[in-house]
């Protein structure tokens, strides 16, 4: 008899200290949350890169967890010379400006190259080609008005709790930004819609 | 007067040439003839909010569905088949991210970067499974978390793990944790998401030594039942902790176990804790001269620690981006042509003056960084220690809080049935 | 549904159906590997064939079988590139779908083979000897970690945190010399402290009150200190110096921003013609001549020129072309009576003239140097002994924030020193231990400080801008050094003929990347970029060199030679031979002439650039090139 009461003094025992450290986890979970609540966007975050920093070293294509990359090179017309020697779609010293294969720089031939009127052309890029590795991009900004823009597409970007290509860009050029306004185009108001 | 004329002038002239640099178009847009129009500029949209609503409606039904078959239905099959629906659901549908484990880094993250605003989503993952495991116990291991389900389902042959072994091995993701934790805090690197060795294959991409490293935790799970769970897992660590208080958790049996011993190797965890005779007892006063020594030895091992953390900061600092760098900068025997994140530091324009006291800043986060990790192993290790000097007086067979995965295997072994009064 | 469970427990069937998934799931497994190994992710043409190929098109623009054997290996590389990666993602879910079908099967044999739970009476696992032995792996484990960790830390230690401080105020002492230095604020300090006691002393008029009054006075005084730094430091950024961008949109010494022979500025022209006047926007007499090339700061272009009596600076408007003023180098002290014995192709005023968009400062052949405000009034002028140089002194100048630097490299007392851009004063000097030279300084940002790298024989040599401490030296030349230095990511090139061509990786141990003796210069300086270097020699040839391994890409030969320098402006070389013909042609590792327009008149000089114009100095005239 004594010994079954001491036994359960014993168990109530246990189960207040129990619930007691029960109680304060779910306080303690309460506070952080709720902390972090006060700074929280009830947005999604999703990844994308700032172009002012980005030096197309190419790791864009190699890092991310898809294949061929979510990040894509975008034209942004609004910014385009149309030029006919296009720095982003030519070899460098190409003599011929002819869509042959020895003349594109791009990799995957995912510029096409469209004649408007003498002597300007339109550029656009076949995303479902590209591969995001920059060459374009870095050649434009070389030589034309940096209209080739290297961004993440969001239809494409799985957001990755830690983007791969993010941890590894040198430029430090990936952040985190807030969904409804998930593009950083440099020269060009991504709300507008062209 | 005369000087301040020529500052505005100055001014003036180099806010001009500021601005003639900004204007600067090499090529301006042509004026067209033929009347051609400019295609816009396509921004796809990214995922709809709708979506991770959606998946913290899953997580939750889920977890709750999880519970219910576990502590009510005490149903194996039913466990088995939610931890199919959650490798397909949270790991091919939503490709692995977020999931729980990578939200603690996240939260981290967020506490210690004001500018970083926590989507409520994340945090409702990093919250909700331990909400039900206060309550229920680890049911969120059991066949939520799709990282447990796809080892879950390769347990075939599990070979049972001496008890000391798997005590040593569980100290792994203490480490593990810890060293996450100051990764998020000091903005370095998320290192579980790096090292998830089993989000490759929800993507069906990954690098190739991801995939070989995922393949090899799967076979290994094939006689090692769940490795990475078990013996790695730093979100299992809170689980684990937090479910040792746990208001109520999974029995072996429904009514009164009778000792039969048949469900004794039914844990392919080495989560059943035995009974333990009386008989056994060691002699009490050896036992509490140990325990005196052990809580004596706790605050040691914290300085300890502490103190060998803080040595080994430097050593942790050099996975920072920003320390690689600097030391590159720093070098100079460096003949090696400048890497992309050189080239990269000297096109941003940053002054060096700066990044270095930003270096040296987060250096000393990592000092201190050090002595916290330090002195948390060492409290962990103390801890386990002490703990394991302690003699519990147990009866009958039941699952071990911590340990328990809430897998209920062990509930078929159990021949007692449920009392129907 | 007894069916059912029969075919679930048929172990027979289901032994089999593993076989076949598990092999199936193996194969699959190894050819995605194979598949893996092979995947070039990055570049599926860029492979060194086909490059190749393409250098030879462009040898051979007319050969069309070598087209088409590009493209035709070209749409292979491709082909190949996406049927792999269509292989290895299909083969994934192949791989999949194997595994599952394997994992189900394997499921079902355990479920059916799964006999009664063995029930072992011998309770091996005993308690005591379970704690007992964790106890002694985790002490074992733990002492472990510590031992390795603090062998690790001690091996490695490297006080990383002190370092990046000191780095940091390395780079901050900069910024704060400059700062004291700064005649600026001393003034404003000195006037605003001066007045405040002044003011409150005419308060002053109680005696009751005098007490109270001085307190409030020393706090009054302190607070003015206080607040002192905050308020000159602004002025100190705001106009004391330029910054790095304004000169660089400047062209403000020899060789442009740095003396480093880069132009920034855009849309240079490409052609002109100096006999029909096409795209010659002006043309101008300089009333005395001089070997040194014109620097422009905002609208002025400035240039020197000295007989043996007369020695004076030019101010131009620069989009007219119209002389602005004089500025006379006459009645300075301690200036010979007789100007030095030069050589002809030096003169009395082959040094350039360097500008900060303050001041102008220019030095003669006889050592007088001088400075004037932009509208050519004299702020100083000294005359720094004269230079024991048996050609002429020919280094020119180079303003660094609120300093002018020196090169003084004579026969004695050979040094480097920098005088206060305000007043003239010396900041500092450092002897240099070398013969004569005629090369100029140049400064340039090596990644984490500025340096100023001067050379003659027998050394190329880096010193510390701000103070002159002299940072490192490396001995690779030898002879009467005329040309200068180039500088480009990290590597420094010097030359000089009968000596040899040498790269520097620069750094506290600077290292000789790379050393050639065949072409040599004695005028021209060359120029580099982070990829190529340009050797310019007075014979008339020109050498592309791979910057970094020294590797010669081309080499061509003028009719005329050089002494002009050649800049890079938009990955152009823009090269003035001695008849005044600019030879253009890319900054590239094939030669491509883009131009080669005449000026038609002899030029030894080193244009000036401003965008969308060139600036060039012939024998007599000061032309502006535009459209």
């Amino acid at each position: 008899m004594e010994s079954s009461d001491n036994k359960k003094s014993k168990i109530s025992r246990r189960e207040f200290i129990n619930s007691s450290v029960r109680f304060s986890i779910v306080l303690g979970i309460g506070a952080i949350g709720g902390r972090l609540l006060t700074r929280s966007h009830a947005r999604q975050m999703v990844w994308q890169l700032d172009t002012s920093k980005c030096i197309q070293c190419g790791r864009c294509a190699t890092n991310c967890v898809k294949t061929p990359s979510a990040v894509k090179c975008v034209h942004v017309y609004s910014m385009c010379g149309y030029c006919d020697l296009c720095g982003g779609y030519f070899r460098p010293e190409t003599k011929e400006l002819t869509t042959a294969a020895e003349n594109q720089l791009c990799p995957t031939s995912a510029i096409r190259r469209k004649f408007v009127e003498d002597p300007f052309f339109q550029y656009d890029i076949d995303e479902k080609l590209c591969i995001g590795c920059g060459k374009c991009v870095k050649g434009c900004g070389a030589f034309g008005n940096g209209s080739l823009q290297l961004q993440v597409r969001h239809d494409l970007c799985d957001n990755c709790n830690e983007c791969a290509i993010a941890r590894d860009c040198p430029a430090g050029a990936f952040s985190r930004v807030s969904s409804d306004s998930p593009y950083l185009f440099s020269g060009f108001d991504s709300k507008k819609k062209g | 007067m005369k000087k301040t004329v020529a500052y505005t002038v100055l001014i003036f002239i180099i806010s001009l040439q500021l601005y003639n640099s900004f204007a600067v178009q090499r090529f301006p847009k042509p004026e067209f003839e033929s009347g051609y129009i400019q295609p816009p500029t396509s921004t796809p949209d990214p995922r709809s909010e709708a979506f991770a609503i959606l998946d913290v409606v899953v997580l939750i039904a889920t977890l709750s569905v999880v519970t219910w078959m576990v502590l009510k239905k005490r149903n194996r099959n039913g466990v088995f088949w939610i931890s199919i629906f959650s490798i397909a659901y949270f790991g091919f549908f939503c490709e692995g991210c977020i999931c729980a484990v990578g939200s603690v880094q996240n939260v981290t993250y967020a506490l210690f970067n004001p500018v970083y605003s926590i989507p409520i989503t994340v945090i409702a993952f990093f919250a909700i499974p331990i909400i039900f495991t206060v309550f229920f116990g680890r049911t969120f291991c059991a066949g939520v978390c799709p990282l447990g389900a796809i080892q879950d389902i390769f347990v075939l042959r599990p070979v049972t793990l001496k008890s000391w072994l798997l005590k040593v091995l569980g100290l792994i993701p203490f480490i593990y944790l810890g060293l996450s934790i100051l990764y998020a805090a000091t903005s370095t690197d998320f290192i579980i998401c790096r090292y998830d060795p089993f989000v490759g294959f929800f993507r069906l991409n990954a690098s190739f030594t991801m995939f070989m490293l995922g393949g090899i935790f799967l076979l290994l799970g094939v006689f090692i039942a769940r490795p990475y769970c078990r013996f790695l897992c730093p979100y299992g660590v809170i689980l684990n902790l937090v479910s040792r208080v746990s208001k109520k958790h999974l029995t072996i049996t429904p009514a009164k176990c009778i000792q039969c011993k048949l469900c004794e190797n039914s844990c392919p965890f080495g989560a059943i804790d035995k009974p333990v005779q009386v008989k056994e007892k060691e002699e009490s006063h050896k036992a509490v001269r140990r325990i005196m020594l052990l809580t004596i030895i706790i605050p040691l091992l914290v300085l300890i620690g502490g103190y060998v953390g803080s040595r080994f900061h430097e050593n942790l600092a050099r996975v920072n981006h920003n320390v690689q760098l600097a030391q590159i900068l720093l070098n100079p025997n460096n003949t090696q042509p400048d890497s992309f994140e050189v080239t990269a530091f000297k096109s941003s324009g940053k002054s060096t003056e700066e990044f270095f006291k930003e270096t040296a800043l987060i250096v000393n986060k990592f000092y201190i960084g050090g002595w916290i990790l330090g002195g948390f192993l060492g409290l962990v290790f103390g801890l386990t220690l002490t703990s394991l000097s302690i003699f519990k007086y147990q009866e009958d067979y039941t699952p071990n809080k911590g340990t328990c995965l809430s897998c209920a295997r062990c509930i078929d072994f159990c021949p007692v049935k449920e009392d129907e009064r | 549904m007894s069916k059912l469970k029969k075919v679930i427990e048929n172990v027979r069937l289901w032994k089999g159906v593993a076989i076949v998934a598990g092999v199936y799931s193996f194969i699959f497994c190894v050819l995605i590997i194979a598949n893996f190994t092979q995947i070039n992710r990055v570049d599926p043409v860029n492979t060194k064939v086909l490059n190749t190929l393409v250098e030879r098109l462009k040898e051979n623009p007319n050969d069309n079988q070598l087209r088409e054997e590009i493209r035709e290996l070209d749409l292979l590389a491709r082909k190949a590139y996406f049927t792999n990666q269509w292989q290895i993602k299909n083969g994934g879910y192949m791989l999949m779908i194997g595994v599952l079908v394997l994992i189900i099967a394997l499921q079902f044999i355990r479920l059916a083979t799964k006999g009664l739970p063995v029930v072992d009476n011998e309770n091996d696992d005993k308690l005591l000897y379970t704690q007992n032995k964790a106890r002694k792996w985790i002490s074992i484990g733990g002492a472990t970690l510590v031992v390795v960790a603090l062998v690790f830390a001690f091996l490695t230690q490297n006080q990383l945190k002190s370092t990046f401080i000191n780095a940091a105020q390395a780079s901050n002492n900069e910024e704060k010399s400059q700062v004291s230095n700064s005649p600026v604020v001393q003034e404003t300090t000195q006037a605003k402290v001066v007045e405040t006691p002044k003011n409150v002393t005419a308060e002053v008029t109680d005696a009751n009150k005098e007490k109270k009054l001085e307190v409030t006075t020393s706090k009054e005084e302190k607070k003015e200190q206080v607040q002192q730094p905050q308020v000159s430091n602004q002025v100190v950024t705001a106009a004391n110096y330029p910054s790095d961008n304004e000169l660089k949109n400047n062209f403000p010494n020899f060789r442009g921003f740095g003396g480093n022979a880069i132009a920034y500025q855009k849309n240079i022209p490409v052609s002109w013609d100096g006999s029909s006047g096409q795209n010659v926007l002006w043309k101008v007499a300089i009333p005395l001549p001089g070997y040194n090339s014109p620097v422009i700061w905002g609208d002025k272009i400035f240039v020197a020129g000295a007989n043996a009596s007369k020695r004076e600076v030019y101010c131009f408007e620069r989009n007219s072309g119209k002389l602005l003023w004089i500025a006379n180098a006459d009645n300075i002290q301690g200036s010979p009576l007789k100007a030095p014995d030069v050589q002809g192709d030096t003169g009395q005023s082959a040094p350039t003239i360097s500008t900060d968009g303050k001041r102008v400062y220019v030095i003669f052949a006889n050592g007088d140097i001088m400075a004037v405000d932009m509208n050519g009034t004299r702020v100083w002028a000294k005359n720094l002994g004269v230079p024991q140089n048996h050609y002429g002194h020919s280094s020119s100048l180079i303003a660094y924030k609120n300093l002018v630097i020196v090169q003084y490299d004579q026969r004695t007392n050979p040094r480097v020193l920098a005088l206060s851009s305000a007043t003239g004063d010396e900041v500092w000097s450092t002897p240099r231990k070398v013969k004569i030279s005629w090369s100029s300084p140049i400064i340039v940002n090596t990644g984490i400080r500025a340096e100023l790298m001067l050379v003659a024989e027998p050394s190329v040599s880096s010193y510390d801008p701000t103070t002159g401490k002299q940072l490192w030296s490396i001995d690779c030349i030898s002879g009467e050094v005329g040309p200068s230095l180039a500088y480009a990511d990290g590597v420094v090139f010097a030359l000089n003929e009968y000596a040899s061509l040498t790269a520097i990786k620069v750094g506290n141990t600077p290292q000789k990347l790379w050393e050639s003796s065949d072409y040599l210069s004695d005028v021209p300086s060359p120029v580099a970029t982070d990829k190529y270097l340009f050797v310019v020699t007075s014979y008339g040839t020109v050498v592309c060199y791979d910057a970094k391994t020294g590797t010669s890409y081309w080499t061509k030969e003028f009719e005329n030679g050089f002494y002009s320098s050649p800049v890079i402006a938009e990955d152009k070389v823009y090269l003035m031979d001695k008849q005044g013909t600019m030879h253009i042609f890319k900054a590239d590792k094939v030669y491509a002439s883009l131009g080669e327009p005449k000026l038609g008149e002899k030029t030894v000089t080193t244009p000036a650039f401003a965008n969308g114009r060139i600036y060039i100095r012939g024998d007599k005239n000061l032309y502006c090139i535009g459209k």
